[in-house]
C-alpha cells in the first residue's frame, strides 16, 4: 500500500517537472524587455502631501485596472521630501520644491538624489469651518485675508468680532471663542498657507512668528489645537466638539465631508471660493520658472495669484508637485518602475485632469501638462528602455484645452463671474459653499456637472470618453461635451441649469442675534444631577435589597 | 538439625564496592537540547540588552548637547534647537495613571468574579472573552476612543469639573457653567487617552491577577468555609491575601503596558507640550505618541532626541516590568500567604 503510493507520488513529480520548467522558461521570457508588448509594471511607492491626497489617490485605484500597482502614504510634504531624499520612496509629493535649508538652518534637500519636478494638480487651500446658529450650520460665511490671517495669529478670536461682522455685510455671529486648527506635522499646506500670510500682511504674520519668511510648522499658540494630516484637521473640525473650530485644508476634503468653506476676499472684492474655475482663473497670473537648467524649473511663485483683481480669482491657490527621479543610477528605480512611474503619470496628467474638478481640485493647463511631459521624458533619458512614445497632450481630455494655442486655459476663460451678492458691501449669498458649484448670477454659463464620482461609483480608467474634445474649439453642435467630464451631454447647453445654482433666491441666510447667554447658576443643574445619581443607584440597589430581604423572611419562617 | 552447607568465600569474586559513575554533563540528545534551548534564552537577553544599548549609544549625543534640561525643558521645537521631554514625561505618567485609576479595579473585580464567583460552566466563556481583549489591536481601541467614547467622556469631563472642580486635577481652563459649554476644551484630554489606554491594559492585568487567584490553596479556602465564613469572607481573608503579590505584579505589568501604548494615545490626544496637572483639558502627549508622531519627518538631530526620549521609556517600562515580574514570583512561591 504504502510503496503504491509512493510510487503514485513519484509518477505525479515526473509528469509535474516539465511543466515547472516550461512555467520558469515563461517567467523568464517576461522578464526580458524586448518581446513583451505592454512593459512590465513593478509596484511603486510615494509619500507626501496630503493637500492632493485626494485626487492621487483616486488615480491610483484608477490605474489599478491598467496593472499598474501604486501605494501612495500622505504624511505630509516635509515627510514627502525627506522619505525621498533618503531613497525611501520612488517619488514624493509636496507644495514647495526643496527649500535647501529649512528656516530653522537644518538642511531640507534631495540629499544628492537627482530629481525633477512635475507638476501634477492644482486647487485652492480652503478654509473649513463648523459654526452653527440655533443647531443649524453655517454654510456661507465669508472672510477677507486680514480677518483670516488675524484669526489665524490670535488676533481675533471671537465669532462675534466686528471685523467678521464686516465682511459679512454686518450679519453678526453668536458668541463663540474661535478654535483654530493647524497642522502638527511638516506640512505644503501650511507652507502654502504661512508663505501668502507672509506676503500679504507682514505686519500681522511676521510679528506672531517672530520672524519672516514661511514655516511648515505652524507655531500652535493659545486655544488653537494641532493635528497631523488633512483629514486629522477635517476630522476635528467636522467632530462633534468642533463647533467654532476653523482650519486650512484642500478644498477636497471639505467637499468630501459635505462641510461648508470660506469665501475669502479677492483684490477684486469679491467673496470667492476655490472652485476649479476660481482656482482656474487665479493661477493663469501664477510666474512659472521657466529656466530649464534651474532646479526649481516648473515651481511656482504665487505672488500675483494673491493680488490679481480678476473677481473671480481665488487667493490661495497654487500647484502640487511630484518630485521624480531622474537619476540613471538611481538605486532604488528600475525600468519596469521607470515605466510604472512614467505611465501612471501620464495617465495623471493626461485623462486624470478632468476629475481634478469634481474632486475639488482644478485641472492643469495644457502648457503644463506639456512641460510635465517633458520631465517625465528625463525617465526615458535615464533608461532607453522606457517607452514614452504615442504620448500627445492634445489628446488628453483636459478641460482646459483649447486647440491650437496652449497657453490658453479654456476652464479660466469660460469661468462664471462671481454672483452679485458676493461682492463687497453686498449680500451675502444665501448658497452653501463646500459643493463644488459655482456661486454665480450667470445661469447659462455652464453646463451641467456631473456629481463628484466620490458619490458611490469608482470612476475607471476603463471609462474612456466616447469622443475627444473636437478641434473645432467650443462645441456649438448638437451634441456638446461636458467641459469637466469629457463625456456627451444630450440637451445642448442652456437647457440643462437647473443645477447651476442660484443665489440669493431660494437660499436661505442664516442669521444670528449675537446675544450671549448667562451663564447657568450651577445650583439649577446641581439638584437634579445629584437627584439623576440618587435614582440611579436606587435602581440599581432597591431590587436587590428587596428580593434579600424576602428570602431572609422565607429562611426564617422555615 | 539442618547444618546450612559452607559457603566457600573464595568462590565468590566480591567486587569493590563503588558507586556507579554519574556523567555530570549531557549526552547526546539531551545536550543538544541543552544548548538549543540556552542560545534562544540567550538571544532573548541579547535583543533586549541591544535593544538597550542601541538606544543608549544613541541617545549619547543629544544628552551631551541638552544635559539635564533635556529632562525638565517642556517645549519640543527641535527647529529652534529647544527640546525636553518635561511635558511628555508628565503626559505619560498622567494617561497611564488614569489607564490605572480605570483598569485596577475593573481588573481586580474581573479576576475575582472568574476565580471565585463564576459558574464553572461560563469560567472557561469568560476567561477568552478577557484575552480576545487584549487580541483587539490597539488602533481599533482608538478608534473606538475617538468615535464612540470621547462625546461622552467630555461631558463626564464636565460634570466632573463642575462638581469637584476644586481639585487641581479635575480644573479646566473653561467656565463650567457657561450657557453653551465648550466642548473643544474637554475632548483630546489624557482622561479620554487614558479611557482607551485602560480597556488595553484589562486583559493583561486581569490574567495575571486570575493566574494567581486561581493557585490559591483549596485547603485553605475550604478552611475558611467550613469555620462558617461567608464566600466574600472567605475571599477577604484568603484570596485577597495569598493574591496581592499577583495584583500587585498584574498591575505593575498593566502599567509598563499603559506607559509604552501608542497608537490609540495618538489618535485620541491633541498634542501640546505643556506640563499641567489638570487632566481633563484639552491636549497632552505622551513619549511614545511623540515617536510615532514625530519620527517621519525627523531630521538627525530630532532623530537622536527622539532616540533617547525612546530611551527614557525603555528604561522606565524596564524597571517596572522587572519589579512586576520580581512580585509576581515571589507570590507564586506562597510568600504571600502569611502576610
Amino acid at each position: 500500500m504504502n510503496r503504491r503510493l509512493s510510487q503514485l507520488l513519484v509518477l505525479l513529480m515526473l509528469a509535474l517537472l516539465p511543466g515547472l520548467v516550461t512555467g520558469a522558461a515563461a517567467q523568464a521570457d517576461e522578464g526580458l524587455p524586448a518581446p513583451a508588448q505592454r512593459a512590465a509594471y513593478a509596484q511603486i511607492e510615494g509619500s507626501g502631501s496630503t493637500w492632493s491626497e485626494v485626487i492621487v489617490q483616486q488615480w491610483i485605484s484608477d490605474v489599478d485596472a491598467l496593472g499598474m500597482k501604486v501605494t501612495y502614504n500622505g504624511g505630509g510634504s516635509s515627510q514627502g521630501r525627506k522619505n525621498f531624499a533618503q531613497n525611501v520612496t520612488d517619488f514624493g509629493i509636496s507644495e514647495i520644491p526643496y527649500p535647501g535649508v529649512d528656516e530653522f538652518g537644518n538642511a531640507d534637500n534631495s540629499n544628492g538624489r537627482e530629481f525633477a519636478y512635475v507638476p501634477i494638480v492644482a486647487g485652492g487651500t480652503a478654509f473649513t469651518y463648523q459654526l452653527k446658529i440655533g443647531n443649524e450650520l453655517v454654510r456661507n460665511l465669508r472672510l477677507s485675508g486680514e480677518t483670516v490671517a488675524k484669526i489665524f495669529t490670535g488676533q481675533i478670536t471671537d465669532w462675534s468680532d466686528p471685523a467678521i461682522a464686516k465682511d459679512n455685510n454686518g450679519r453678526a455671529f453668536p458668541k463663540l471663542p474661535i478654535t483654530p486648527v493647524v497642522r502638527s506635522d511638516g506640512s505644503g499646506t501650511t507652507a502654502q498657507f504661512t508663505t501668502w500670510m507672509d506676503a500679504e500682511y507682514p505686519s500681522i504674520w511676521q510679528p506672531y512668528y517672530g520672524r519672516q519668511g514661511f514655516t511648515s510648522y505652524y507655531p500652535r499658540q493659545g486655544r488653537m489645537i494641532a493635528q497631523s494630516g488633512s483629514d486629522q484637521v477635517m476630522n476635528t473640525i467636522s467632530g462633534f466638539s468642533g463647533n467654532g473650530h476653523i482650519g486650512y485644508v484642500e478644498y477636497a476634503y471639505p467637499i468630501n465631508k459635505d462641510f461648508p468653506v470660506v469665501k475669502v476676499l479677492n483684490e477684486g472684492g469679491f467673496y470667492v471660493e476655490p472652485t476649479q474655475y476660481n482656482v482656474a482663473v487665479a493661477l493663469t497670473k501664477a510666474q512659472i520658472n521657466q529656466d530649464k537648467a534651474s532646479d526649481d524649473y516648473l515651481t511656482q511663485i504665487l505672488t500675483g495669484v494673491y493680488r490679481s483683481t480678476d473677481p473671480r480669482a481665488y487667493p490661495l491657490s497654487s500647484y502640487s508637485y511630484m518630485i521624480i527621479p531622474t537619476g540613471a543610477q538611481d538605486q532604488r528605480m528600475s525600468t519596469a518602475k521607470r515605466q510604472t512611474l512614467a505611465d501612471f503619470m501620464y495617465y495623471s496628467l493626461c485623462e486624470g485632469q478632468s476629475k481634478a474638478g469634481p474632486y475639488g481640485y482644478s485641472p492643469l493647463p495644457l502648457n503644463l501638462v506639456q512641460a510635465g511631459f517633458q520631465q517625465l521624458a528625463q525617465l526615458s533619458t535615464a533608461d532607453p528602455a522606457v517607452d514614452l512614445t504615442n504620448r500627445d497632450v492634445t489628446k488628453c481630455n483636459n478641460p482646459t484645452f483649447v486647440a491650437g494655442d496652449l497657453k490658453r486655459n479654456k476652464l479660466a476663460e469660460v469661468a462664471p463671474q462671481p454672483a452679485s451678492c458676493d461682492k463687497q458691501g453686498e449680500g451675502p449669498c444665501g448658497t452653501e459653499t463646500g459643493t463644488g458649484e459655482p456661486s454665480t448670477d450667470d445661469e447659462n454659463a455652464l453646463e451641467t456637472e456631473t456629481a463628484p464620482a466620490k458619490k458611490g461609483k469608482k470612476a475607471t480608467a476603463a471609462a474612456t470618453p466616447t469622443t475627444p474634445p473636437d478641434s473645432g474649439g467650443t462645441p456649438t453642435g448638437a451634441t456638446t461635451i461636458d467641459p469637466v467630464t469629457g463625456e456627451v451631454v444630450n440637451p445642448p447647453a442652456g437647457t440643462n441649469v437647473e443645477t447651476v445654482s442660484d443665489t440669493g433666491v431660494s437660499g436661505e441666510p442664516l442669521y444670528a442675534t449675537p446675544t450671549e447667554l448667562s451663564a447657568e447658576r450651577p445650583m439649577d443643574s446641581k439638584a437634579f444631577g445629584w437627584l439623576a445619581v440618587i435614582e440611579l443607584l436606587a435602581l440599581i440597589l432597591v431590587p436587590g435589597i428587596l428580593i434579600s430581604r424576602r428570602a431572609g423572611r422565607n429562611g426564617a419562617t422555615r | 538439625m539442618t547444618t546450612l552447607p559452607a559457603v566457600d568465600s573464595s568462590f565468590i569474586d566480591v567486587p569493590e564496592v563503588a558507586p556507579r559513575k554519574l556523567a555530570r554533563k549531557a549526552s547526546g540528545v539531551d545536550r543538544v537540547f541543552e544548548l538549543t534551548a540556552s542560545a534562544i534564552g540567550a538571544t532573548v537577553l541579547l535583543i533586549t540588552g541591544g535593544i538597550g544599548a542601541f538606544l543608549a549609544w544613541q541617545s549619547v549625543p543629544t544628552l551631551e548637547h541638552y544635559g539635564w534640561s533635556f529632562f525638565t525643558e517642556s517645549a519640543w521645537q527641535p527647529e529652534a534647537d529647544s527640546l525636553g521631554i518635561g511635558a511628555v514625561l508628565v503626559g505619560t505618567l498622567s494617561v497611564a495613571a488614569v489607564a490605572m485609576a480605570i483598569a485596577f479595579p475593573l481588573a481586580v473585580l474581573t479576576a475575582l468574579f472568574i476565580s471565585e464567583y463564576a459558574p464553572a460552566n461560563l469560567k472557561a466563556t469568560l476567561i477568552s472573552l478577557v484575552d480576545l481583549m487584549a487580541a483587539v489591536p490597539s488602533i481599533i481601541y482608538g478608534m473606538w476612543g475617538y468615535f464612540l467614547v470621547m462625546p461622552h467622556a467630555a461631558a463626564f469631563a464636565l460634570w466632573l469639573q463642575q462638581n469637584f472642580g476644586w481639585i487641581p486635577i479635575f480644573q479646566v481652563d473653561s467656565d463650567p457653567n457657561a450657557a453653551v459649554w465648550d466642548v473643544s476644551r474637554y475632548v483630546g484630554s489624557a482622561f479620554c487617552a487614558g479611557i482607551a489606554v485602560a480597556m488595553m491594559v484589562l486583559p493583561m492585568s486581569c490574567a495575571v491577577m486570575r493566574q494567581v487567584f486561581s493557585q490559591t490553596p483549596p485547603g485553605e479556602k475550604e478552611a475558611a468555609l467550613a469555620l462558617g465564613s461567608t464566600r466574600w469572607g472567605m475571599v477577604r481573608t484568603v484570596v485577597i491575601p495569598f493574591g496581592r503579590g499577583g495584583i500587585i505584579g498584574g498591575t505593575m505589568l498593566g502599567l509598563g503596558r499603559a506607559l509604552g501604548e501608542t497608537i490609540a494615545v495618538l489618535l485620541i490626544i491633541s498634542p501640546d507640550f505643556v506640563i499641567k496637572p489638570r487632566l481633563l483639558e484639552v491636549g497632552t502627549n505622551t513619549v511614545s505618541a511623540l515617536i510615532a508622531g514625530r519620527f517621519g519627518d525627523a531630521s538627525a538631530a530630532q532623530l537622536s532626541a527622539l532616540l533617547t526620549a525612546g530611551f527614557v521609556l525603555f528604561v522606565i517600562t524596564l524597571i517596572v516590568n522587572t519589579l512586576a515580574a520580581i512580585i509576581v514570583n515571589r507570590s507564586r512561591s506562597g510568600a504571600g500567604t502569611d502576610a
